[in-house]
């Protein structure tokens, strides 16, 4: 068995789930549950650290990014891309992440994919006060009519005062980590991408998990919460 | 829960904030080391107003906080550079 | 309450005896005044009574003796350091506490528990073994020792720490004890007292005289005193007094925070403390556990609680100590701690003739309670600093002479 060349934060938790497998941009992703359509309704929790992801800060990062037809015009909003999304967190710092979509799984885990978070990545730096930043984040989605409650019990921020329709990103902490949270909607069910470090990953992942199983929900897989 | 006020960020519970201490103004670094230790060591601190920096950070963002040391209050906040915006 | 202990009360036969005066005014002089009563100003108003026949002397207390972080502290007494300077310092007060209550012929409730100091780290694993060889190497009973070691002396632990931060050692002290600290304050109030030296409660400095760098007076708010000597031991208030005489210090204040728990039977009996979690506790001779943390995050001249201190520790609590998740939290409490920037205490005299400190105790001074008392009563006595306390003095910073005691002081007092 070949090594992986990249692996989940939470690699070793996810081992003990059974569903299917496979190879997303180099990482081993769960991507199927048996229990997945069950459980989406209710409260689906699903880990998407295989998508490609990339960051770059500094007061030169705008313009760079306009470069490539990336724009975000307000603080703390996301954009959506073709292959994908666009965050900008607070004034000067982007993370843009790739799509499943815009990714195959099929692809030999030696090439690198044309994707817009590998042309990013492959891009010249040399301007001025643009830097990239490395992301090795754990990238969760949570899914159903229980998210608010799990939020409620995690975090101390009121989503419910939000407007969706202004593709707004919160800065927060949840169960004491910094995390990115992007409310949204999805067959009119809540649907939020959470990112923290990586290296908070597991007791993360144990926490939001143990949570959402109280409520009647658990782990999916990838492909099953990106294409239910 | 105590809060503050993000210029950036908005309202957030306190405990998502770092005190980053006083801000002052450093003297040129060849001010000799008898005025280097007061700048390093002493510190204003009886109870007062004081503007001090802070960071909210899940973001990172570093501001200002005007706050009375006595009571907790905190005044305003800005990002540095624009306390009149 | 029954009748028969009402009637007692209130009977003229038998009075409750005063532990001491309360003078109704202020001479206009005094050899010395003392500004603050906590442990550390009565200690020194009692050693320069008793070793030093000073006794025109006034201690001045804004509220009452023992409010301020004497009475709030959690009494945990200990003399495991980093640093040769604070490891004979701290051990002279050790050996001083043990023989206080004969001294005093009142029971300070001093109980010798063993202190373990847990490493959850490496890193802390190596800075356990360099302080257990300086203190050995000053004859301090101080030793790393295995979490075996630490099951056996509190099998409750759950040493794995719910799996996030497992135990890997600790540093045991055996000396390590705890004791009543209003009876401190009281028992030197008292011996003080007896010795001659008022006490005046309900009396706060307002302003500090000083002539061409010299003290002559203070100004309180029951009148003027004259005074060519003047000790200022105020722990969380030095800064406002240092105002009043115009001296820069490095001192700063953050709010320190401890809580207790209701009573329960006796099941702990050593002192635990991890700096990794931020915790440290001790259980009482009325079964309650005092808890401490870290200090509060933020400058603050005020002694208030908060709810986010009682949330953050009791998670902390429950790594270590899983069974007691129903265990309730009857108080909690804060004073205001003088730190400063190498946790090492300013002490002796000033750039101002007459005017003495003893202060930038911070979160570990109620163990120095007896040294401090004995030294700043001989360098006030001497208008000379003690030996011991030579390398403390105000003036280090200026010559960056920092003492670099964090590492043994910053969680565990
Ligand atoms: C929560 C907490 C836990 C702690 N735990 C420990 C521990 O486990 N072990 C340990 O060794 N140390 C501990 N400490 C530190 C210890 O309590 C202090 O360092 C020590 O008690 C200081 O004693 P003190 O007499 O100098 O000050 P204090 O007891 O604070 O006395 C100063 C007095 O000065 C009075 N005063 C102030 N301003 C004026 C004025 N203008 N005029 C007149 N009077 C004035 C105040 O009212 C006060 O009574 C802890 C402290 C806190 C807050």
């Amino acid at each position: 068995m070949s090594t992986p060349r990249r692996l989940s934060p939470i690699h070793e938790s996810l081992q003990q789930i059974e569903g299917t497998w496979s190879d997303i941009n180099g990482m081993p992703a769960l991507i199927h549950t048996s229990e997945d359509a069950r459980i989406a309704k209710t409260l689906g929790i699903a880990d998407l650290s295989s998508l490609g992801r990339f960051g770059v800060k500094g007061a030169g990062a705008a313009a760079w990014l306009a470069h490539y037809g990336i724009t975000v015009e307000q603080p703390n909003r996301w954009t959506r891309l073709a292959g994908g999304l666009a965050i900008r967190l607070g004034l000067s710092e982007y993370l843009i992440e790739d799509s499943l979509s815009n990714t195959s799984s099929n692809i030999p885990s030696n090439t690198l994919p044309n994707t817009m978070v590998s042309r990013l990545a492959a891009g010249n730096f040399d301007p001025d006060q643009v830097y990239p930043v490395l992301r090795q984040d754990l990238a969760l989605a949570l899914w159903g009519e229980q998210v608010p409650a799990l939020m409620l019990q995690t975090c101390n921020f009121n989503f419910r005062a939000l407007t969706l329709a202004e593709n707004p990103v919160v800065l927060t902490t949840m169960i004491g980590v910094a995390v990115t949270v992007l409310p949204s909607e999805r067959n009119g069910l809540p649907f939020y991408r959470i990112w923290c470090d990586g290296t908070f990953g597991n007791y993360f992942w144990h926490t939001l998990l143990a949570i959402a199983q109280e409520l009647g929900g658990g782990v999916i897989g990838t492909t099953s919460i990106l294409f239910p | 829960m105590k809060q503050m006020i993000c210029p950036i960020n908005g309202t957030r519970p306190i405990v998502e904030f770092t005190c980053g201490g006083d801000l002052q103004s450093m003297p040129d670094p060849h001010c000799g080391d008898t005025v280097w230790a007061d700048y390093i060591f002493n510190r204003n601190n009886a109870p007062t107003i004081k503007q001090e920096w802070w960071c909210h950070t899940p973001s990172n963002t570093w501001f200002i906080a005007k706050r009375n040391t006595l009571t907790d209050e905190v005044l305003c906040t800005y990002l540095y550079g624009q306390e009149d915006v | 309450m029954p009748l028969r202990l009402l009637k007692f009360g209130f009977s003229k036969t038998y009075p409750e005896p005063r532990m001491f005066r309360s003078p109704d005014r202020l001479k206009s002089s005094y050899d010395a005044v003392i500004i603050g009563g906590g442990g550390h100003g009565l200690a020194a108003a009692y050693y320069l009574s008793r070793d030093h026949g000073m006794n025109n002397i006034a201690v001045l207390e804004r509220g009452y003796i023992g409010s301020g972080n004497t009475g709030r502290n959690t009494t945990i007494i200990r003399s495991n350091y980093l640093t040769p300077e604070g490891v004979k310092f701290y051990d002279q007060s050790v050996q001083l506490w043990q023989d206080l209550s004969v001294d005093f012929d009142l029971n300070l409730f001093y109980s010798t528990r063993g202190h373990f100091t847990l490493a959850h780290t490496d890193a802390s694993v190596r800075t356990m073994r360099w302080r257990a060889e300086v203190n050995k190497h000053y004859g301090i009973d101080s030793e790393l020792v295995a979490p075996e070691d630490v099951k056996a002396a509190c099998p409750e632990m759950d040493l794995n720490c719910g799996g996030h931060t497992p135990v890997l050692g600790a540093l045991y002290h055996a000396p390590g004890s705890i004791a009543r600290h209003d009876a401190v304050a009281w028992g030197y109030g008292r011996g003080a007292d007896q010795r001659g030296v008022e006490i005046h409660q309900q009396t706060e400095v307002v302003g500090i005289q000083v002539e061409a760098d010299r003290v002559t007076g203070v100004a309180t708010s029951r009148g003027q005193i004259a005074t060519p000597r003047v000790l200022c031991a105020v722990a969380g208030f030095t800064p406002r007094l240092l105002q009043m005489v115009n001296l820069p210090s490095p001192i700063y204040v953050h709010p320190l925070q401890a809580m207790v728990s209701e009573p329960m039977k006796p099941w702990l009996d050593p002192i635990i403390v991890s700096g990794s979690l931020h915790v440290y506790v001790s259980q009482t001779a009325r079964g309650e556990l005092v808890m401490g943390a870290s200090l509060d995050p933020y400058e603050l001249h005020a002694s208030r609680s908060t709810l986010e201190f009682a949330e953050g520790l009791s998670a902390q609590m429950l790594e270590l100590f899983p069974f007691l998740s129903h265990v309730k939290i009857v108080r909690q409490w804060a004073g205001m701690a003088d730190m400063t920037p190498d946790f090492a205490p300013i002490m002796g005299k000033t750039p101002i003739a007459g005017f003495y400190l003893d202060a930038g105790w911070g979160t570990w001074g109620f163990k120095a309670t007896p040294v401090c008392g004995k030294t700043m009563a001989y360098t006030v006595a001497n208008d000379k600093n003690h030996e011991l306390i030579q390398d403390f003095s105000l003036d280090r910073f200026k010559r960056y002479e920092l003492v670099g005691e964090k590492g043994a002081a910053s969680v565990g007092h």
